[in-house]
């Protein structure tokens, strides 16, 4: 659905927003674009959308070349930028028509198509309040709305939650949850790493202008918890228990703290198995058995090299 | 046929504006008031006074409330565009508009519009008392018809000055001070220009100063002139002119030209600055719509093939 070669964008002299960017993103994908402020998101977001040009690099969005089919390709885009206004003295079924007619949806088809787009946001009944006074947290269901009122087959949400309250956020995970459902193409950006990993397919963490991963949330989740440490706990441990685990060949740096042992284990799940097998046959007696979890964020700050800044933990 | 929706959207808002209200009944108070003033002294003060009645007052009345119209528009039309897009911009609202199908023509033709139709609104609610004139007679409805024609030109006009720095500038302050210094400049300084220029071929042709209106004999500014062609207010006082034979001083430096060779576009001036005002306005609005196009630097798709 959406295909960037070598995108590049700078700033001035000094400031390299997105250098040498690839990506490739299939039909139906949920993909969820994480880094810190300033890695480039927003940029290849708004290069993407069409609001930007690029330096350098191709984009293409179902397979048109985005810089040559504008006015085609933004039938194919809906977008919800980080930060948004509205307009004073339109009620909110106003709103959305207004931005149906811009898509040339007018008449009885803009009426349904914006009563159905509201009630997927769950704002229905508030059409006819005034689109100024809503609160953060609907003016961002709204926009979200609005930005599917044309039924985009890609959509480009940057930064969908920011600023909402916890409550707020929890219903934008719900409508994100049902987006899924419908079968778009998604690209979010999102500083809400674990939400982001648990309605996402696929992230890409881009730091300074690049991506630095990209792949299925749990293929990464299972790579980053490969390097985890196998922490079991002995109520009694036999004796030849020491000797079982140094005998296996995917045990590594064995620490023990008390009765509580961890080691390195570089095998799957099932020579996690096997492992525990051959110790419970050594005769200890083990209480708890797993391997330490890694989470999105864990992996966030390994790849940014712990720039998270201040800001972005605010936001989690 | 399809109504552009930015002009809609606009519409309905300031329909719902209380501004918009208030402009419209302080616009026609305003009007009325002096109307009503002046059939006053045409009449009953004429009366009271033992004078005869000077039913030439009332096409000075005509003059006035026209000159009322048409300053307003100088005044109002950059305020309603000059915040047209960098309004946009400051509210957040317009990158959202920039991923729509609207191209970026419609958009600043949609606000150029909206904007126009403010202030066509008024010059339509003043007709009645512009009216007035017709109870005695001297205007016609063709001059009406004129005055209403050079309302909307000089509007899309001003008004597309008023977009195209409101495309340009990214604040709203800088766009409307921009605009406001550039239609001084066109009104003021290009008039003054060329008074200086004329004053100074008349005083070289051995003529003694008399002033800054004084019609120099075998003075001309050749075909400098035609720079006022882009002058709103010379176009107003041209017109006044050929409706009711007010003779504006300023007028002086076309009637030198004039005398000094008739052509076309001196003996119909009032229509060609129109024009030529017309034809600068869709550059402004073509100049606008390019600049507001965030990819109107790509390369050519021929450009790239090479």
């Amino acid at each position: 659905m959406l295909q960037v070669e070598n995108l590049s964008k700078r700033y001035g002299k000094s400031v390299q927003a997105v250098d040498g960017l690839n990506l490739r993103i299939a039909k139906g994908e949920l993909f969820g674009f994480v880094g810190p402020n300033g890695a480039g998101k927003t940029t290849t977001m708004k290069i993407v959308a069409g609001l930007i040009s690029a330096d350098h690099g191709k984009v293409y969005v179902d397979g048109l070349d985005a810089l040559y089919n504008q006015k085609k390709i933004r039938e194919k885009i809906g977008y919800m930028p980080d930060f948004f206004g509205v307009y004073d003295n339109l009620k909110v079924l106003e709103y959305m028509e207004f931005y149906a007619s811009l898509y040339g949806i007018e008449g009885k088809e803009a009426k349904r198509r914006c009563l159905e787009m509201l009630d997927f946001v769950k704002l229905s009944g508030a059409e006819d309040q005034y689109v100024d006074t809503l609160s953060r947290g609907i003016k961002q269901r709204l926009c979200l709305a609005r930005s599917m009122v044309h039924n985009p087959q890609l959509l480009i949400l940057d930064e969908p939650a920011s600023g909402l309250d916890p409550r707020a956020r929890m219903e934008m995970k719900e409508l994100l949850h049902n987006l899924r459902a419908t079968g778009k193409t998604i690209i979010i950006s999102s500083h809400i790493l674990p939400e982001l990993a648990e309605i996402c397919s696929s992230i890409g963490i881009m730091d300074k202008g690049k991506l630095r991963i990209k792949g299925i949330v749990e293929d990464i989740m299972t790579e980053l918890n490969a390097s985890k440490p196998l922490v079991m706990k002995f109520l009694e441990r036999g004796e030849r228990t020491m000797q079982c685990l140094k005998e296996n060949r995917f045990v590594r740096n064995i620490v023990i703290q008390d009765n509580c042992i961890s080691v390195i284990f570089e095998g799957d799940e099932r020579e996690e198995a096997g492992l525990l097998t051959s110790l419970i046959k050594s005769g200890a007696v083990i209480s708890s058995y797993k391997r330490e979890s890694g989470n999105l964020e864990e992996l966030f700050m390994q790849i940014t090299g712990g720039e998270k800044d201040h800001e972005d933990k605010s936001d989690l | 046929m399809k109504i552009n929706p930015i002009y809609k959207k606009e519409l309905k808002i300031s329909a719902r504006s209380k501004k918009t209200a208030l402009i419209l009944l302080g616009y026609n108070t305003l009007l009325a008031i002096f109307g009503l003033f002046a059939f006053y002294i045409t009449f009953d003060s004429a009366i009271q006074n033992g004078r005869d009645v000077d039913y030439s007052d009332m096409l000075r009345i005509y003059s006035i409330i026209a000159g009322i119209g048409f300053g307003l528009v100088l005044l109002i039309v950059p305020a309603l565009t000059a915040g047209s897009i960098s309004g946009e911009r400051e509210k957040q609202t317009l990158e959202i508009l920039l991923t729509t199908k609207e191209s970026t023509l419609g958009i600043v033709l949609g606000k150029l519009a909206s904007s126009i139709s403010v202030i066509l609104l008024l010059a339509f609610s003043g007709m009645p008392i512009l009216s007035l004139v017709f109870a005695i007679g001297g205007v016609t409805f063709l001059n009406l018809c004129q005055f209403i024609l050079l309302i909307f030109v000089t509007a899309i006009f001003v008004g597309s000055i008023g977009v195209f720095f409101s495309v340009l500038l990214k604040k709203t302050t800088a766009s409307t001070v921009t605009t406001y210094s550039a239609i001084l400049i066109l009104i003021v300084v290009t008039f003054a220009i060329l008074l200086a220029i004329y004053t100074i071929i008349g005083l070289k042709q051995g003529n003694k100063y008399e002033g800054i209106f004084t019609e120099y004999e075998n003075a001309s500014l050749g075909n400098t002139i035609f720079l006022l062609l882009i002058n709103p207010a010379i176009t107003f006082f041209t017109m006044l002119r050929e409706q009711v034979g007010d003779q504006a001083p300023v007028l002086y430096l076309i009637d030198s030209s004039t005398n000094a060779g008739s052509n076309f576009i001196l003996n119909n001036w009032f229509y060609v600055s129109l024009i030529t005002q017309a034809i600068i306005s869709v550059f402004l609005m073509a100049g606008a719509a390019k600049l507001l196009d965030p990819l109107s630097k790509r390369p050519s798709k021929s450009h790239k093939t090479k």
